[in-house]
């Protein structure tokens, strides 16, 4: 085994002082999960928010009641669908992809090994 | 021989991976795959097709966020560092497949290695230095070499931004023998500069004349690691599943 000391130095030193985020492994699920959960919680609010509007005494309580069940809720409601769309379609994606490159290998392996038998001598 | 024994180094090794799980979607890819690369040491992954080191490797450099564990460089967590600040660094991947423009020449090929900053003059010396070859096929269009050239010029463009870790990817593949040959004795010469190296092959035998630690894996698990002596004794098991 060899060393260059001063380049792992340098090395180190550089990794170092390299700003990270916080937390590492993939966020996908959880801003997929997310996504669900901020949907749920629009329906409800838009849901409950409709039925106080409905049986609100006041024009100014029926304003209330709108700004958070319909404005917030609905607002919950497309923020959610759209992580929720976002990252169900990059996970459906990338199996798509993989299934893609498996399949045009085993269709290089199939034409290679057609070529080798043709080629052998009969 | 004994699965996977952890590898001994006196120091903190330079790369090094702890408990890693990758899947792509929901396919999962590595079960826990445990790896060091002590500092100045060369480490031959080894595996058949499908084993999960092409994968290993996305992890190491950062082009793949694992699902679990954590990736170590120089002893510090880096997991989820982007690829491009890590190589910036000196963490330094050779791709699979010969990573070169081919139509680009091999000059303009090296001009694409300034974009880490250094000086085309400064690449160009290291590059012609270490493959006389591309010196006198500088203005060859990359697309047109043989593909050890090539493989050469992807290699001189890895050692541009002056690594400090080097992983290389398959690169015996699709190349005569003695190429390969020749491509691993300057990998042993890059060695001896003092480079970390960790190489990925799937056919073990050029590779093991370099390294000083050979690891096998096997479905996405690390299934042993050793001296080249010791793994080229287990191999023909490993690769008929035996």
């Amino acid at each position: 085994m060899n060393e260059q000391p001063d380049r792992v130095a340098e090395f180190t030193a550089e990794i170092e002082s390299m700003k990270l985020k916080a937390g590492g492994a993939s966020s996908e699920k959880y801003l997929l999960i997310s996504g669900v959960v901020a949907v749920l919680v629009g329906v409800v609010l838009a849901v409950v928010g409709a039925v106080q509007v409905v049986n609100a005494e006041t024009p100014m309580d029926q304003q209330a009641f709108l700004a958070t069940g319909a404005f917030l809720g609905i607002a919950l409601v497309i923020a959610g669908a759209a992580l929720f769309v976002r990252y169900s379609l990059a996970r459906y994606l990338r199996f798509w992809m993989v299934r893609l490159v498996f399949e045009s290998r085993a269709n290089a392996d199939r034409i290679v090994e057609a070529i080798d038998r043709a080629s052998a001598p009969r | 021989m004994t699965p996977a024994q952890p590898v001994t180094a006196d120091r903190q090794p330079l790369l090094a991976l702890q408990g890693i799980r990758a899947a792509y979607g929901n396919i999962d890819v590595l079960h826990g795959v445990d790896l060091d690369v002590p500092r100045g040491a060369v480490v031959a992954l080894l595996g058949p097709n499908g084993a999960g080191k092409s994968t290993t490797l996305k992890v190491a450099c950062g082009l793949m966020a694992p699902k679990a564990g954590k990736v170590l460089v120089a002893g510090r967590d880096v997991t989820g560092a982007r690829a491009e600040d890590l190589a910036r660094r000196g963490l330094v991947t050779i791709p699979e497949g010969k990573g070169v423009f081919p139509n680009l020449t091999v000059r303009e090929n090296l001009v694409v290695a300034t974009y880490g900053g250094q000086k085309l003059a400064a690449i160009e010396a290291v590059a012609y230095e270490r493959f006389p070859r591309l010196k006198e096929r500088r203005n060859q269009l990359a697309g047109t070499m043989s593909g050890g050239e090539q493989q050469m010029l992807a290699m001189a463009r890895g050692l541009a931004s002056n690594p400090a870790i080097l992983l290389l990817d398959e690169l015996s593949m699709g190349l005569a023998p003695l190429v390969v040959e020749e491509l691993y004795e300057i990998v042993a010469q890059i060695a001896r500069s003092g480079v970390s190296i960790l190489v990925i092959e799937q056919f073990a035998r050029t590779v093991l004349g370099v390294a000083d630690v050979a690891v096998i894996m096997l479905n996405g698990r690390v299934r042993s690691i050793g001296t080249p002596q010791e793994i080229e004794a287990e191999l023909s098991s490993a690769y008929l599943g035996g």
